[in-house]
């Protein structure tokens, strides 16, 4: 018998990976919402709080980008495509958080408006 | 026939990417922008105006928790069901588009469930920033749930009618499924932006 698998048993494989990988994901994303939960209650610095859940957070968006979406998986043209207006809203939203700060804004202004 | 016209005829284009796949990818890099310019509006409001509204009296963190568990485990489904369809199993197909149905509609009843609570509660759309910036990103989330929802029904009663192939309605199947994982990925990040950060 020859080493080599044929492309139906490759597939399949494949497919047996992905399933074991979207199970581990799933119990993985179930249990780090529950940490995020208990988290906000523990008497911890905020600012290591705030990071802690901001980086939580970070990973299950790109898990589910990553292996639920595929990306991993698909052409890079797809990431491309997807990333580009990932980076433009990211960008937007964390410009507009400093250039909005509340020592910049004339709150005079805005009342008299 | 040239292999280039063979690959239009499939939905391809020259770069070997369905073009369906592709214009997929690039509204939910445009529904980013969208979303990403809602979440900024509501946290700048609510930088600026810290003492407006105290939501933690009226948030209820294990009820968004338990939505949020929901939207996770319909994603699994959904990979589940994309993955059966790419076997061509059309039974397991159903079987996990119907579980991602159930989910969504639990997760849309939470929300209507704790949108009336809030209401009760005398916040509205209308009773200062923190309301309108609130219900207007929470409000878009729960339509695109929505649309979700009914994308999938009508996927599910199209597999009973013998149209759908292994091959050309995987591509399909495929696209409703990034589009309801990305309602799961907004969904992540509101929790977070919105909710949790209002309880440290």
């Amino acid at each position: 018998m020859s080493d080599a698998h044929s492309p139906s048993e490759t597939d399949h494989n494949g497919e047996a990976q992905k399933y074991h990988a979207f199970i581990n994901l799933a119990l993985a994303l179930a249990a780090i919402t529950g940490v995020e939960l208990v988290l906000v209650y523990l008497p911890i610095n905020q600012a290591v709080i705030f990071t802690v859940l901001i980086a939580l957070s970070l990973f299950k968006f790109i898990s589910v980008i990553a292996w639920f979406m595929h990306l991993i998986y698909d052409r890079l043209l797809l990431t491309l495509a997807f990333g580009t207006g990932l980076v433009i809203a990211t960008g937007t939203v964390i410009a507009l958080m400093f250039i909005l700060d509340r020592s910049y804004v004339d709150f005079e202004a805005i009342t008299a408006f | 026939m040239s292999d280039d016209a063979h690959n239009n005829d499939d939905g391809h284009h020259s770069l070997m990417v369905n073009n369906k796949k592709l214009l997929m990818w690039l509204f939910l890099g445009s529904d980013c922008m969208f979303f990403g310019t809602m979440i900024s509006t509501h946290l700048i409001y609510r930088k600026l105006y810290p003492e407006s509204y105290d939501p933690t009296s009226l948030f209820s963190l294990e009820l968004t928790s338990f939505s949020t568990f929901i939207l996770l485990m319909s994603s699994f489904l959904m990979a589940l069901a994309v993955s059966a369809m790419h076997k061509g199993d059309i039974k397991s197909f159903r079987r996990n588009t119907i579980g991602v149905i159930f989910f969504g509609l639990i997760f849309l009843g939470c929300q209507v469930y704790e949108f009336t609570e809030f209401v009760h509660a005398g916040l509205t759309l209308s009773s200062g920033t923190f309301g309108s910036t609130f219900y207007m990103l929470t409000g878009t989330h729960g339509v695109h749930v929505a649309i979700g929802v009914f994308w999938l029904i009508c996927m599910y009663f199209y597999s009973f009618t013998g149209k759908m192939d292994a091959h050309q309605s995987a591509v399909d199947v495929e696209i409703a499924g990034l589009y309801w994982h990305f309602v799961d990925i907004v969904w992540i990040i509101i929790f977070t932006a919105i909710y949790l950060i209002e309880f440290i």
